[in-house]
Parts: structure tokens; sequence; C-alpha cells
């Protein structure tokens, strides 16, 4: 994995409105198989709309609510502008 | 609207040759025969599929279980351009072909032809959401690797342009290879460009393809002809399957039912040991190689014309999901819900149980005093009537799950729920099936099917039945009615008691399922990923085609059980005859089977201040536990009791113990509504659990669970209040 320029941190620590890129995924194999499949693997751009303990968030055009621990085992490094 | 037709797409007779697997090898093939062709209906949940399949098949439809597991098989018939009948399996929603639930593994066991029950598709519908375009092309894409010819049909193409989107079906089309209609199903829109579609004698096969990471390539080769060799496969389902094993590290749940042989699972294995010693993640780059070509085809068909800003549906979700606003709006939904099962089906409710008493009038001025009058009078027409008048009440609830899944609202719920839920250890999607207990334990258990962790959907089984149904209803206002006579004590007290023993059911569900998941249903605290459909105004003619095909499937599979047992049950309180014909019910059942079955079990009961009369109770409610009041009505010589319970009530008021001490006393009637929250006394619930995990090893566990935890909770109650002084 490249090293990331930006600072690392769970998704659930992603400020809300704000974008990051998922650079990686922790925890249980099939939890990150399933997440991929879901289109959020590496690589992936997800918007964050709003939550701590819940996220909700925007990924590949379609939403996704995701629960504190699912949260933190998606580490993105945070992009200081949204791509438009 | 139809993309232009491809060159060789084009005919007019539906009718297809044999595939090349089943007619044989080209050289030897005659003119071949024809059959009608197979269609399968696939894609994500919530993508429209079944309005879809109901607009081509309508009526015609024959709904099923696919053998040897509990997933819905659905299969219509619908004609052609030139009339010919093309049939078309709808099947179970999944987001990809590497299954996860009982549902997704039938989906994928029908497309790689696995099943011997199910002809393998010789066409594929593939259903996509349009406004989540990218997300759905996964599935397509892996379905386009089967080799098959394939439609897609881009759904709710009404909904892009609010979505900000401008998705292009001619340049999706162009870059697959196969047809693609653009279609809004809801509204009938696409219906007909999709049947002329599937009107052509040939399709063309999909021209897009991939190509499978270098790293990963020799793998895929040698795993392929592993499995053509050694397992038998066809090439282009060995390729598909050689993928998914690849895709997902359990190779157990990727082979179902037809497991790998020796040599395939040697090949993996070897493979699996060398990557893991080089630590490859393979199962990533695969999926990331995917999601790279699906990304490419995006940006070709997709064009963004709205802000990327947070839209309405990204502000409802913070509110409805992430702030205190949105337990006010589900405490609201609930209220409405729970107001409209037990208030507005009251009515319904009195109108069945007239018609069924009236009924049960006919036929007793129709037929001849005698066993067999009383048997079809009160045996099947009472039995039958005691399953038939909770029907509103399962129609409420239907329409109300309806209304939330297909406004959208019930992910939400689902999400919002989950923070409560996980706390004892269970699933956010725990919360549906739990909510439709309340009404019914049987379609509550049966919504368990979208729980995709085994364990987790276990422990919401076992501990539905808790959730008060609607069938204790009447046992808790016969106790109440007997505990608190009168008008002189207030409503909302009456109420409350009520409320305590909804919500004591509430808290041993809660309580059992945080047992359960910390001894032998351990198990990671459950992670929840959920996707949040959009929001759309209700579809009503889908709700309502949902509710009769809920019902109907209700009284099939309730009903019938549950008229066999009461048919039994009134053989058990009927013979033996007394010798004196004249003697009343109350004699009479005191001699019967059943009588000696409440005796032998009063020394069980006793400790709980129960005796034998009761005990005929309990026995004759295990077909269902509104029975208890019909068979106290019988035991105390009161007619009538399912309607108006005062005669009842004074009846039991006045029952005493042989030593002239009071039966009914408020310690004991406290002490029964107890034992109903707790008790599995309901037939149909264990059926339904035997159904759904497929053994008699849970159904057995929950009865014995639930009947002692009732039997060791009402001890304790009844001799707590006798140690009070009560």
């Amino acid at each position: 994995m490249s090293a990331s320029p930006f600072p690392l941190i769970p998704l659930c620590q992603l400020p809300a409105g704000e974008t990051g890129r998922i650079l990686r995924l922790t925890g249980d194999e099939g939890f990150c198989q399933r997440i991929r499949e879901m289109g959020c693997g590496e690589a992936a751009l997800v918007t964050k709309l709003s939550g701590t303990t819940m996220s909700l968030c925007r990924v590949r055009g379609m939403r996704l609510a995701l629960n504190h621990r699912a949260a933190i085992g998606i580490l993105v490094e945070h992009l200081p502008l949204a791509p438009r | 609207m139809a993309a232009a037709p491809r060159p060789g797409s084009e005919g007019a007779d539906p009718a297809l040759p044999l595939p090349a697997h089943i007619a044989g090898p080209p050289g030897r093939r005659r003119t071949p025969p024809e059959r009608m062709p197979v269609y399968a209906l696939v894609g994500k949940p919530n993508c429209g599929k079944t309005t879809l399949f109901n607009a081509l098949t309508g009526l015609r439809q024959k709904v099923g279980n696919y053998p040897g597991v509990t997933v819905e098989k659905k299969v219509g018939e619908t004609y052609s351009q030139h009339g010919h009948a093309m049939r078309v399996i709808d099947l179970p929603g999944a987001y990809s072909l590497a299954a996860r639930s009982p549902d997704e593994a039938v989906t994928r066991d029908v497309l790689l032809g696995r099943r011997a029950d199910t002809p393998q598709p010789d066409r594929i519908i593939c259903v996509v959401d349009a406004c989540n375009l990218e997300r759905c092309l996964y599935f397509v894409h892996q379905i386009l690797d089967l080799g098959r010819p394939v439609i897609v049909v881009l759904n709710m193409m009404d909904l892009t342009a609010r979505a900000g989107l401008e998705v292009r079906p001619a340049e999706l089309e162009e870059a697959l290879g196969v047809p693609v209609i653009s279609c809004a199903a809801v509204q009938g829109r696409g219906v007909v460009e999709l049947r002329l579609a599937m009107s052509r004698r040939e399709l063309p096969l999909a021209r897009h393809s991939w190509t499978v990471p270098a790293p990963i390539a020799p793998v895929v080769a040698e795993l392929q002809a592993s499995l053509v060799a050694a397992d038998g496969r066809p090439p282009l389902i060995a390729r598909a399957e050689a993928l998914l094993l690849l895709t997902d590290q359990d190779s157990v749940r990727v082979a179902g039912s037809t497991p790998l042989s020796a040599v395939t699972g040697a090949v993996l294995e070897n493979w699996r040991r060398r990557w893991t010693g080089q630590g490859t993640d393979w199962s990533g780059t695969l999926i990331k190689a995917r999601y790279e070509v699906i990304h490419g085809l995006c940006r070709e068909v997709i064009r963004r014309t709205g802000d990327c800003g947070p839209s309405l549906a990204d502000r409802a979700d913070a509110l409805l999901v992430n702030s205190g606003w949105g337990w006010l709006a589900f405490a609201a939904v609930m209220a409405v819900m729970f107001y409209a099962i037990f208030a507005l089906a009251e009515y319904p409710m009195n109108l069945i149980d007239g018609v069924m008493a009236d009924l049960a009038d006919r036929v007793k001025d129709a037929m001849e005093p005698g066993d067999l009058q009383n048997l079809v009078t009160s045996g099947m027409i009472g039995g039958m009537g005691g399953v038939v008048i909770f029907l509103p009440q399962i129609l409420i609830l239907f329409l109300f799950v309806g209304l939330l899944e297909s406004t959208g609202y019930m992910a939400r719920a689902a999400a919002l729920m989950d923070r409560p839920m996980s706390r004892v250890g269970l699933h956010g999607k725990s919360f549906i099936p739990l909510l439709g207990s309340y009404a019914c334990a049987i379609p509550g258990i049966m919504a368990t099917r979208t729980i995709e962790n085994a364990k987790d959907r276990l422990v919401t089984i076992l501990v539905a039945p808790l959730m008060s149904c609607s069938a204790r209803l009447p046992v808790y206002l016969l106790m109440i009615a007997t505990l608190l006579p009168g008008d002189a004590v207030p409503a909302a007290t009456k109420a409350g008691l009520m409320f305590l023993m909804y919500a004591l059911g509430t808290a041993g569900a809660f309580g059992f399922a945080w047992l359960f998941k910390r001894t032998f249903l351990r198990g990671d605290p459950p992670l929840m990923i959920l996707e949040l459909p959009p929001y759309q105004p209700p579809h009503f003619g889908e709700i309502l085609r949902q509710m009769l095909e809920r019902a109907w499937l209700f009284l099939k599979n309730a009903g019938t059980i549950i008229l066999a047992i009461s048919i039994v049950l009134w053989f058990l309180s009927t013979y033996p005859k007394h010798p004196d014909p004249a003697a009343s019910p109350e004699v009479q059942i005191a001699h019967s089977f059943a009588g000696e079955a409440g005796r032998a079990l009063e020394p069980l009961i006793q400790p709980l201040g129960f005796d034998w009369r009761i005990g005929i109770g309990l026995v004759t409610s295990f077909a269902a536990r509104e029975v208890f009041v019909s068979s106290m009505g019988v035991i105390f010589g009161v007619e009538g009791a399912e309607g108006d319970t005062a005669p009842l009530r004074d009846a039991l008021r006045a029952a005493q113990w042989p030593d002239g001490a009071p039966l009914f006393t408020p310690l004991v009637c406290l002490a029964l509504m107890v034992y109903y929250v707790f008790a599995m006394q309901c037939m149909s619930t264990v059926a339904v659990v035997k159904r759904e995990t497929n053994s008699w090893r849970w159904p057995l566990f929950q009865l014995a669970y639930l009947t002692g935890t009732a039997w060791v909770v009402t001890f304790l109650v009844y001799q707590s209040g006798r140690l009070l002084g009560f």
C-alpha cells in the first residue's frame, strides 16, 4: 500500500460532509470481502453524510448505514476537498 | 425505451432450441425439439425485480418453496409478442454470486445450474437500479461471466433525474453488447420493450470482456481446468466458479450442496498457502479489478447533472437515523401501527367472529345433534375460527410492513434500532422480525430470512415468541377482567397491567438474546452495513398483492396445522364418554382424556397456584393460546366465551378449590398471565421454527427453555406473592 500524504482515520471519525478515500480494511476476512463486494473496497471514495455511532455515507452513488464496529474497521485518508 | 436492437438479435420465435449441454454434441444434433424458454429474473433486493415479475406474469404465478430450504420459489408464465409461452423464475434478491444467506445461495445455485429441482435458465434478465448503477453492475458483471444470454433492465429510470443523474442505456448496451432496456416498473414503463427483447429468437452473448489480474490469472486457469476435469462442470460455469472460490475464502459455502472434488480442493489449498506466505490479498485484488472495470463503464454511461452536495434524502436520513427526532418519528410510527393492529382490527375481527358463530349455528341446525355435529361445530369451525379471527391483525401488520419497506423507512428504522439491539448482541435487522412478532410470531420468524449471519438469525428465531403476540390478548383480557372486575378500577390501571406483560415479554426476549449470544451462540458483536434505499411513494398495488400472498400462506400453513390439532383436542375432550349421557359439559370434560391429562398435570402445576381445570386449559391451548379462553368456557359451563367475557369472568371468580378456597385469586390471575408471557403455547410456531431451521433440535430446545422459564418465573411470582400475604 502506498503511503498517504493525508492522515489515516477510521470512517467513524471522518467529519460529516467530508470525503475520504478508503485505504485499508481491517478485521474479519469475511467482513472485508463483503464490504469490498458492496463497493467499499480500497481506493473507493466515501462521503460521510452524518453520524458517529451510526455512520451514514455515500459510496459509489449508494447510501449506506454502518454501525460503529463496522465503520471503525474502515480506514480512510481524509481528502481536503470533496471531488466534484 | 429499448436501445436499438443488435444485429443478429432479431427474430420472432421465442421457442428455443435446447441448449448444447442438454441437446448433446452439435455433430449428433438433429432438428432440436422446441420447448418453453426459461428466464431468470435476478437483481439486488429492492431493485423492483418482483414488480417486474408481476407485470410480466400477472396472475399466472406459482409460489412454493425450493426443496430442502425455506426460500420462496416464484415461477410464472408470460407470452412473447407472438403468443408463445415463456417461463419466468423470480430468483431471491442477491448482491453477488458470493452468497451469504440462504436466499442468495439459491440464486447462485440456480444460475450455476446446481439445483436438480430447477432448470438452469436459458436466459437471464438482470434488473438493476439505475440510480445505483455502479453497485448493481458488480452482480451483472459476475453474471456475464457465465456466458449465457443476458438482458439488462435499467429500472427506476424515472428517479434518476431526481438523483441528479443522466443514465444512457444505449451507451451501456454498446459497451456490454447485450440488450439494455430502460424501465420504470412501478409505472409499467418498459415492460413492453422487455417482452419484445425476450421474444427474440436469438440474443447476443456479451461482447464485454475483462482481464483477470495477472497474478491471479494462472490460478483461475488451473482451478477452471480442475473443475472441468475433476468436478465435471461446463467450462464457463467452471470459470465463474473458480472466480467465486477466489472471491470468497469459505470454499464450503461457495460449493454449497455440491462439494468440491479432492483434486480441486487441493489446487485451491495449494494456492492459498502460497499466497498466505507471500501476503497476497487475492480476494481484494479480484474484487478491486472488477470494480475498476465497472467504474470505467460507469464513466461512459452516467453523467452527473445535479449538485454533489447533501440532498433532501441525505438531510432526512441525518434526521431520522442520527438525531433525537428519529426516535420521536419512530415512536410515532410504532404508536400508529400498534393502534391499528389492536384497535382498528377489532371491527373485522368481530365480523369474522360473528360469521363463524353464524356458520356454527347453521351447521348445528342442519345436522342431527351428536358427536359428528359437535366435531364440525366445536372442533373444526371453532378451531379454524380461532385462526381466521387473527387474519385482520396479520393483514394490518403486513400493510404497515409493506408501507415502511416501500417508502424506504424500514431500513432507517433498522439502522436506528441497531444501537439498542447490539447491546444484547442482536443485529439491527432483527428489529423487523421482532416487531412483526407482536402481531404473530409466525410471520416474524419468517422475516428473519434477511439476516445473513446464521447465529444472529437463530437467536432472533429463538426469542421471537417472547414478544407478546395477539393470541395472548384474549388470555390477558380475561385475566385482567377477573383480577380487576367492574368499572371501579380505572382503565389506565388495566392498560398498565397489560403494558407490564408486553414489557416483561420484551425484556425476556432481550435477556435471553444476551444470554444465548454469550453462551452457545457466541459470536462477535454484529457488524451492520445496511444499504439505505431511496425514499419513494408507496406502491399500493404491490403492497396489496404481498398482503394477499402472506394471508394465504398464513391460512395455509397455520390453519391446516391448527385444524388438525383442534380435531385431536376435540377428541381428547370428548372421549371417553361419561356413563351418564345427561352429564354437564364440566363433568364430561373431567371424565375425558383431556381431564385425565389435567389431573395428571396437577401435581406439576399446583406449586404455580393452578388446579387440574387450568391444567386442561394449558394443555388445550397448546394448539393456540387463545384456545385457553374457550376451554375455560367449556370447563366452567359458560357458552360464547369468545364474545362477552362477563359471564365467564364471574364463573372464574366463583370457582373454588375442593376446600372452598377461591381458585382465581388476584395472585393466580397474575401468575397465569406471567405463565403465558413466557410459555411456548403455540403448535404453529413450533412447526414454523422446524421449517426455518430445518431441524427438530431448535424447536424442541425452544419449547423446553420457554416452558421451563414460564414455570420457574410463575413459581417465583406465585410463591413470592404468597409469602408477602397475597
